[in-house]
């Protein structure tokens, strides 16, 4: 099921966001009018530490292109430590994004705090960048593990 | 019965209308097929969260008879308690609807408008798809009791107790020792100028002893606490006695104070009990006492030294409060004792902007020698030291004062333990977070205040007090109850087997296990629902009520779509 090359590629890119900080970020990326790809699509979690294996995997698995995680800094996390957590399952599932041969750039983790509007969208900007050369997800629609 | 979702589309002015097509959205979604039997209501409204908007909709909610509401508008963090207030006044539960941010994410951030039509689009058949897989969670409003226990009778504990007080709430003080007041009243003799520590702090006694509203336990300490927010259970323990008494409350401040730091621990302060080396807490209780400050052979000192940052080294960290003690001790030196040399060894000056700068110049004018170091040692009275220029050199003195580091007390980590709340890498009480919270801690209802949660002196320790006192009397509420969080977490009991991961990560302590049944259950009533016990299950036993595995997928189904 891969898609065509020859087209321009329009990478699909999921950003789970925690409430408390990167939600508020890309909130004050919106009200400073700043610029985020149409293919970033936002979904809010109340905290970066319920972003678990089973959905990041499934969400490749549903063709995204690229996964962005993204909470608080180390230690603002509203939760206490939930990012601490994030971050260890994090690398963690890199060593299995290997093995199941997605490129394991594909996700991405990032802290960015509820003031920093322009960081969120350069971070956005640059994610898409990177999955844009990467191309497609070749494991897009394959059967689920 | 089949549902019917409705899904408003805010134009928000122009800030949504004009970059986004929404007849083009309102068409799309009516031609849509991938939501089976559900029927859709999908209409325009101006601004939806104004007061005709919020009519409008409570009134399609009850007309259209709608079984879920999915409103097209701005960020959750502006109106998402507005539109829940709408269900809340009509018949739909408020967990049947979500709120989808198409103008912060989407007309405000895209140029196109035929791609941030399609974005909208996309946004809100997510929030239809997401919402028709959430369930109805119903709140359930307990009873708070307004009183608050404080822990220690400090001048933050008292501080604390003094504001509630004001405020008509009953508060009982835990004091270990035999009276109120802690640190500050040791510090008479080193009390001076207008502002008086120890003066605050027998004007607070004196406040707290006659206040109807406050009892006080001495010798006392607290043996258990279980309970959350707006429903703790203590029990004290009498060290006289050894009896119990259990008394209620809604909330706690942990206001237990801090020690001082023993240079002899430091391998380069080589002295013993009999040589002339003393804390500013000693010479506190020389300059109050009769015979004044002298040696231990009876005479009168007639160098002294001020060797500041003791334990900083070791420690990492600067109290941020000794230089100012010392300079103060050197003055009250210089006028207690005619005629004394004074040296002040110190490395940095670190004192508050404005106190601080006179405090400085005044220790200058009487003629106190400031010698600044890179490092300091003593063996008995003789100081070695390293000036900042890299010559080393060594004097010795009659006498030698030391600045000890404020150290955590003995006393921090076991409350810490009965109250669940964590302590920070140099082992004081730990704030929620550092910047928007710094007096609440993870532990809803427990708060902390003064020394116990780091260096610091009097007046920022009263001031984190009243913050404490300040944050209770707007959670607790006389007469009114209190909301616990409904969107939790939960376990499935079927599926669990009991392996404890989930405990683990908890921080607030919300998962306990169930020996009986083999299970691990969560306590509804102090999940915050954040999440993170959920990704450690490895028997999909958990399930987070508002954010399960079915919902986020729909949403990434629509986003990929
Ligand atoms: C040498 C020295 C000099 C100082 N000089 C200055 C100064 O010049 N200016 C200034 O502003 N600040 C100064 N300070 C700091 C000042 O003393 C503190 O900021 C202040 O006293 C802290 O008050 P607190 O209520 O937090 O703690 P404390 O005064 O220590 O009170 C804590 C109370 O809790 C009680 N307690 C402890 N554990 C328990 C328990 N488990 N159960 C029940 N009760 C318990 C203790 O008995 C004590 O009464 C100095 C401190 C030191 C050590
Ligand atoms: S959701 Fe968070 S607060 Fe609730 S039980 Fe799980 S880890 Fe604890
Ligand atoms: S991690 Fe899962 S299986 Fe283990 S105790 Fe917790 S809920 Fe039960
Ligand atoms: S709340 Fe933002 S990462 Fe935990």
């Amino acid at each position: 099921m891969n898609r065509q090359t020859d087209t321009e590629f329009t990478p699909k890119i999921v950003g789970f966001l925690c409430n408390w900080c990167t939600y508020a970020a890309a909130d004050l990326a919106g009200t400073s009018r700043l610029k985020i790809p149409s293919t970033f699509s936002v979904i809010r979690v109340m905290c970066s530490s319920r972003i678990d294996h089973n959905l990041l995997l499934t969400t490749f698995f549903k063709g995204a292109d690229g996964i962005l995680v993204a909470g608080c800094h180390p230690g603002d996390c509203h939760y206490g430590e939930g990012n601490y957590y994030a971050r260890r399952r994090f690398a963690l599932l890199k060593k299995v994004m290997e093995v199941l041969d997605i490129d394991a750039e594909r996700l991405q983790l990032s802290w960015i705090s509820a003031a920093e509007g322009h960081r969120y969208a350069e971070v956005v900007g640059k994610f898409t960048e990177k999955i844009r050369e990467l191309g497609p997800n070749p494991i897009k629609g394959s059967t689920r593990f | 019965m089949r549902a019917k979702v409705g899904v408003y589309i805010c134009e928000c002015g122009p800030n949504i209308a004009e970059k986004v097509d929404i007849d083009g959205i309102i068409a799309g979604l009516s031609e849509f097929d991938g939501f089976g039997e559900t029927e859709l209501v999908v209409k325009k409204y101006g601004f939806l969260c104004s007061k005709s908007g919020r009519e409008f909709l409570e009134e399609e909610i009850r007309n259209l008879g709608l079984t879920h509401l999915v409103i097209g508008a701005c960020s959750p963090r502006d109106h998402d308690s507005t539109f829940k207030g709408v269900c809340g006044r009509t018949d739909l539960n408020p967990y049947l609807y979500r709120i989808i941010n198409i103008r912060e994410h989407c007309s405000w951030v895209i140029d196109d408008v035929e791609k941030a039509t399609e974005k909208a689009e996309s946004y809100l058949r997510g929030g239809i798809a997401r919402v028709l897989r959430q369930s109805e969670l119903f709140e359930n409003p307990i009873d708070v009791n307004p009183d608050v226990l404080v822990i220690g009778g400090g001048v933050a504990g008292m501080q604390a107790a003094l504001s509630l007080a004001a405020e008509d709430r009953r508060v009982s003080i835990v004091e270990r020792s035999d009276r109120l007041g802690g640190r500050a009243l040791e510090l008479s003799g080193l009390s001076s100028g207008t502002f008086r520590g120890s003066d605050i702090a027998a004007g607070q006694v004196e406040s707290v002893m006659g206040n109807p509203y406050i009892d006080v336990f001495l010798n006392t300490g607290v043996s258990s606490v279980i309970g959350f927010l707006g429903n703790f259970v203590i029990e004290l323990l009498s060290d006289e006695d050894g009896a119990t008494t259990e008394i209620s409350s809604g909330a706690i401040i942990a206001a237990t104070g801090c020690a001082v730091y023993d240079p002899s621990l430091s391998g380069s302060y080589n002295y013993s009990d009999r040589d002339d080396v003393y804390n500013p807490l000693e010479i506190s209780r020389m300059l109050s006492s009769e015979g004044g400050v002298a040696l231990r052979s009876g005479g009168r000192p007639e160098n002294i030294a001020l060797v500041h940052c003791a334990g900083r080294d070791e420690l990492n960290y600067c109290s941020g409060i000794c230089c100012g003690v010392m300079m103060k001790t050197a003055l009250l030196l210089k006028e207690s004792i005619p005629g004394v040399d004074i040296t002040e060894f110190y490395r940095d000056i670190c004192v508050p902007p404005h106190e601080g700068r006179q405090l400085y110049e005044s220790v200058l004018e009487a003629g106190v020698d400031l010698v600044r170091v890179e490092s300091a040692g003593l063996s008995g009275t003789t100081v070695s030291f390293r000036e900042k220029s890299g010559v080393e050199d060594q004097r010795s003195f009659d006498m030698v004062v030391t600045a000890p580091a404020l150290i955590p007390s003995p006393d921090t980590a076991d409350i810490a333990l009965l109250l669940g709340i964590p302590l920070d890498d140099t082992g004081f009480f730990q704030e929620a977070h550092r910047m928007t919270d710094p007096s609440g801690t993870t532990t809803d209802g427990v708060f902390i205040a003064g020394t116990s949660q780091g260096p610091r002196g009097i007046l920022d320790s009263m001031r984190f007090a009243r913050a404490s006192a300040g944050l209770i009397l707007t959670r607790l509420i006389i007469g009114e109850k209190l909301v616990p969080e409904v969107a939790v977490s939960e376990i499935l009991e079927a599926y669990c087997t009991g392996c404890g991961n989930c405990l683990e990560v908890c921080v607030y302590g919300a998962i306990y296990s169930d020996g009986s049944k083999g299970v691990s259950v969560v306590n509804e009533a102090i999940c915050r629902g954040c999440g993170n016990c959920f990704g450690s299950c490895p028997s999909g036993a958990l399930r987070t009520k508002h954010f399960t595995n079915t919902q986020l997928y729909r949403e990434v189904d629509e986003a990929l779509r």
